[in-house]
């Protein structure tokens, strides 16, 4: 590898960049005047920006108290706001009210077209307010406590007429509803509909005899508070009928008006508790008996860090993201489109320095146009709140992050682009076109902005776990670090394996878009024309004894789907019967019909030999044997392996659903053969049938062994779902793999998988019977049985030595394929030379 | 200088699982020579070349360029030689010069040889005028000056054609096969591939007639209408053709038969 010749290419690409102008626009022209474009554009739709009079009906207002009043000549008093006068304006209020000279101009407001006449509102208002109370049952009620008021008598309170209005009581709304629910479904829609074609966003029913019926009760409290009896806290309150409030929640226009009305209506009725209170000669304190006191002391940079905490690991990983894409698909794609790809691949730079080279440009772009983005949002966002909040009350202040925040802004964004640059380099390389190069966009776009949307979510923090996950570890540290730059210092601790896993993830990326130059079919790949029939009766015609690799691609997808639908549908229902037996048959059925049959009949549809595809052939004992006894070494290896993991809190605890299968095995009330049969024969023949049969038999085809073995096992840990069991699956996966490829048979993996089933099904159920001895084995406080380091070292070594073996005699066969295959070319010219 | 024997290739076919691209080929060019292979589209000229300047790997075979073998030292390979095709494109965004200075030091010039060899070079191929043009705003001839500058800039022994002239306009071909024939006077060991005949009447020494991956016939012009008894090389070329389809025929039917 030259650097010379890296540097050369690296050069060249640049400018070839720059030259461009499109990329030029794109990455220095766009973030350098969108956003203060963007900014200016908000501030200024802002400034004249008026929010639309919600209009709310009010009906029988008439009866609302007098003192304190709620309403005054414009609409809701505009001491009831908190901001005053600027919130009135926000609201339309029509309150209803019987005529009285002097009145009836103000209220003949001439309605703007297409909006209904104060008439028109009023009347729907009324037929609504009806059918609500009907509803509610509240009709009746109503006229009753009408006549009640109509004629005022003291005892009238007593009386049990009123008892049965209690039912309804202003704070006991919710309970009211949910009791008269079935009622309610049935004339919902009617109301909903005829509310939302109402033309007004919230009303208010007051009550007939509402004031009436208040100043009942303040005189009744005054009385009684005066007397030593005390007061009928019941019997009092029950007299007020309730106020309605009516809205509709999926409307945003009610919701914003109800905001207010609500907010009004609270601060008025704690003015009716001040002014009940002092007529009954009750003491201040009363009203807020509980005190309370808030006491801010975020500071006004922490104020902005937490807005650019959210903006700008979301900002860092999209714009990294597109930064890379687009001169990715123009190094690769494009080159391929313009022909200059074959004018490349004969110079004598090599393929590492060429892949390298381009690299290089990419990264550095991605890198630039994140930075530029972020820095150009970030001085756009300064001084937008500088403009917006002159004069306003709770200034916000977005001033930039600190140095160090920044700094490290800057030292994350490297790996982060790095990965962004050799995943879209590979899969420019990979697509045939520019423009199906772009088609790739789309889902890499959206699984990073899954990502990174799951990081916004205040819930989420750094654990070990997230810290290994791209994408998500650089947005969730860089989150962290924004957010509390002072007491950052244990997240400063992460930034080691966010950093380490990252640049991993970005070399492997790497290494693809290498192994891309290094394959000729990607380079010199023809677009074809595809079609469904001819190639659907070609895959059932031209059969090969094995899967090929996008069918064994398939059948892992078709297993996943399966399992993803069986979540919903195959939940055990444990109310009845026996729960254990259930669960353990819903386990039978689901590895039988959704992991061994597609595989099964992938196999007999797709393959011509089911002998070659699920490796069905006798194996030499010393690969049973192997088979066996790796189980057994493995077993207290990786129990302890995820012990440690979890008491290191890399993966959270086991869920419930995972317990209740451990449960089962514990609780030793099925007899064995059972357990063995659901737990370790099942698993044994149904997963190795699929991932060490179709699948890995698919994707040997190419001839590269470790990818494929280590891809079937990743495949093989996803299948498991939980990440604990999915890491052990994935680990044992490799094993397994192993296995098959060694002995060219399933059945010394199916040895292994059952063993090892059959080992941890009696480690959780009869594990009780061995002998802690605090040497090999030990407990730990829930009686579970641990390995300890001597058992371990010792099942390692054993481990170590027959993986070895295996991949020693793996090796031997490949060699000696190769050979027969592909004559070696220096046997061919030594020869050649001895003619000469 | 180029020695091909018993070369075989094959990729995989989605439809027919596996396809021969090339089929036992075997043949031998010497400096100061050039060798033409004439086949019609899809005969496996362009895999051919390709292996050649290691863009391919062989599936069985040997072939060596200037007594370096492909497989084992690519790279060796490919300083060694010059090829130009209609699919080796030039930038849009770089110059005349740019490109053949770009290709110069990839291929290890030192600095002042290689500004020597490009100003000699733009002077012979009379490219003076187009020198600081973008590639993208080049005519199809421009292009293909600079092309033929890019593919002998490092002066190879060892230069391989695959149709340099499909798709140019009569002038244009002209020029490129006078600037092939000056490059064999200087002694080049030249691979050309074409399907126009003419070409090959003119230019070639040797030719080989290849068709579905097989070399059918090879041999100077003399020799090959002698020994086929035909008039010229368009009739020895159909002639050719035929036969190896209706042997192509004949053994599907007693195969399937």
């Amino acid at each position: 590898m030259s650097w010379k010749n890296i540097r050369l290419v690296f050069l060249r690409e640049v400018r070839d960049q720059l030259r461009d102008r499109r990329t030029l626009f794109m990455i220095t022209i766009l973030p350098v005047l969108l956003y203060p474009m963007l900014g200016l554009g908000i501030v200024e739709m802002m400034l004249t920006f008026s929010e639309q009079p919600r209009v709310v009906v009010i009906l029988n207002a008439d009866d609302l108290p007098t003192s304190p009043a709620l309403l005054d000549q414009s609409g809701i008093g505009e001491e009831w706001f908190e901001n005053g006068a600027e919130e009135t304006s926000k609201l339309r209020v029509l309150a209803e009210r019987t005529p009285q000279a002097g009145n009836e101009e103000k209220s003949a407001r001439r309605p703007r077209r297409g909006e209904k006449t104060d008439e028109e509102l009023l009347a729907v208002a009324h037929q609504l307010a009806e059918k609500i109370e009907t509803l509610h049952g509240l009709r009746p009620v109503a006229d009753e406590s009408m006549e009640a008021t109509a004629t005022p008598q003291p005892t009238s309170a007593e009386s049990p007429e009123s008892n049965t209005s209690s039912t309804i009581s202003s704070t006991d709304k919710t309970a009211e509803a949910a009791s008269t629910e079935a009622k309610l479904t049935a004339a919902q829609n009617d109301i909903s509909q005829q509310f939302g074609t109402s033309g007004f966003q919230v009303l208010v029913i007051i009550p007939k005899g509402y004031r009436a019926a208040m100043e009942a009760m303040q005189r009744e409290i005054q009385t009684s508070s005066s007397a030593t009896t005390g007061v009928d806290a019941k019997a009092v309150a029950t007299r007020v009928p309730p106020v309605l409030v009516v809205r509709n929640s999926a409307d945003d226009k009610s919701m914003v008006a109800f905001g207010r009305v609500q907010k009004a209506l609270q601060s008025w009725e704690d003015a009716v508790r001040k002014f009940s209170f002092e007529q009954a000669g009750l003491p201040k304190e009363l009203q807020h008996p509980a005190r309370l006191a808030w006491i801010e002391v975020a500071l006004e940079e922490q104020v902005a860090a937490s807005v650019w905490s959210k903006m700008f690991p979301a900002l860092l990983v999209i714009m990294a993201l597109t930064g890379a894409f687009y001169p990715a698909i123009d190094l690769g794609a494009g080159e391929k489109e313009r022909g200059t790809m074959e004018t490349l691949l004969i110079s004598p730079a090599k393929r590492v320095e060429l892949v390298l080279g381009k690299f290089a440009t990419i990264m550095l772009f991605s890198t630039a146009t994140a930075l530029l983005n972020l820095l150009s949002m970030g001085l756009t966002g300064q001084q937008m709140s500088a403009v917006m909040s002159d004069g306003m009350a709770n200034r916000v202040s977005l001033d930039f992050p600190g140095l160090a925040p920044l700094a490290w802004l800057v030292i994350l964004l490297l790996p982060l682009s790095a990965l962004f640059s050799a995943l879209c380099l590979a899969l420019a390389t990979f697509a045939r076109s520019t423009k199906e190069g772009q088609y790739y966009l789309t889902p890499l776009l959206m699984v990073v902005m899954g990502l990174t949307m799951f990081c916004l979510s205040p819930a989420v923090e750094m654990t070990p776990l997230y810290s290994v996950i791209p994408v998500v570890n650089v947005a969730l540290l860089l989150k962290g670090l924004l957010l509390n730059s002072a007491s950052s210092g244990n997240l400063v601790v992460y930034a080691i394996p966010v950093l380490i896993s990252s640049i991993g993830y970005s070399m492997l990326a790497l290494w693809w878009a290498i192994e891309l130059y290094n394959s000729e079919d990607v380079l010199f790949r023809e677009a074809e024309k595809f079609d469904i029939r001819m190639w659907f009766r070609q895959l059932l015609r031209t059969k090969d004894a094995v899967p090929a690799l996008p069918e064994a691609g398939f059948c892992f997808i078709l297993i996943l789907m399966l399992q993803f639908v069986a979540m919903t549908y195959m939940k055990p229902d444990l109310t009845n019967g026996d729960p254990g037996l259930t669960m353990m048959r819903l386990i039978v059925i689901q590895q039988l019909t959704m992991i061994a049959c597609p595989a099964v009949f992938m196999g007999m549809l797709l393959t011509t030999s089911l002998r070659a595809t699920f490796r069905l052939r006798m194996p030499s004992i010393t690969a049973m044997a192997l088979g066996v006894g790796l189980a057994i070494v493995a077993h207290p290896l990786t129990v302890e392996l995820s012990q440690f993991l979890v008491e290191h809190q890399v993966f959270p605890e086991l869920p419930e659903s995972a317990r209740q299968v451990m449960g089962l095995m514990k609780t030793g009330d099925k007899p064995t053969w059972l357990l063995l049969l659901v737990f370790a024969v099942t698993p044994a023949i149904c997963e190795e049938l699929a991932f060490r049969g179709f699948i890995l038999s698919g994707l040997a085809r190419g001839g590269r062994l470790a990818i494929a073995v280590g891809i079937s096992s990743m495949m093989f840990g996803i299948i498991h779902m939980i990440p604990q069991q999915a890491f052990n699956a994935a680990l044992l996966g490799l094993v397994l793999g192993l296995l098959a490829i060694y002995s060219r048979s399933l059945f010394p993996a199916m040895a292994f998988h059952f063993c090892n089933n059959a080992i941890a099904t009696f480690h959780a159920g009869e594990g009780g019977r061995i002998v802690a001895d605090g040497v090999f084995f030990s407990r730990d406080p829930d009686g579970f049985l641990r390995y300890d380091a001597p058992l371990l070292i010792l099942c390692a070594i054993a481990g170590t030595l027959m993986i070895m073996h295996m991949i020693k005699v793996v090796i031997r066969d490949q060699d000696a394929k190769r050979r027969g295959l592909v004559p070696d070319f220096r046997d061919l010219t030594k020869g050649e030379e001895v003619i000469a | 200088m180029i020695r091909v024997q018993g070369l075989f290739k094959e990729f995989d076919d989605p439809r027919s699982g596996v396809f021969r691209a090339l089929d036992d080929v075997t043949f031998e060019v010497r400096p100061g020579e050039i060798y033409g292979l004439l086949g019609p589209n899809g005969a496996g000229k362009t895999t051919c070349l390709r292996i050649l300047s290691t863009v391919l790997r062989p599936t069985r075979g040997l072939v060596e360029v200037d007594g370096i073998n492909v497989v084992r030292n690519p790279e060796g390979v490919r300083s060694r030689i010059g090829f130009m095709s209609c699919n080796t494109g030039i930038y849009d965004r770089m110059t005349a010069w740019e490109m053949v200075e770009y290709y110069g030091r990839l291929y290890g010039i030192p600095e002042e040889k290689l500004q020597a060899r490009i100003t000699e070079i733009f002077n012979v191929l009379q490219m003076n005028d187009i020198r600081d043009r973008l590639g993208g705003k080049m005519s199809t001839g421009m292009k293909q000056k600079v092309s033929i500058a890019r593919t002998i800039v490092h002066d190879p022994p060892v230069i391989i054609f695959d149709e340099p002239t499909s798709g140019l306009d009569v002038l244009v071909a002209r020029a490129v096969l006078q600037a092939v024939s000056s490059l064999r006077d200087q002694g080049k060991c030249i691979i050309f591939s074409t399907h126009i005949m003419r070409e090959v009447e003119k230019l070639c020494n040797r030719i080989g007639i290849i068709h579905r991956g097989k070399i059918l016939a090879e041999g100077t012009l003399p020799e090959l209408a002698d020994k086929y008894q035909q008039p010229d090389v368009e009739e020895l070329f159909f002639d050719l053709i035929q036969r190896r389809e209706e042997e192509v025929r004949n053994s599907g039917a007693n195969s399937e038969a």
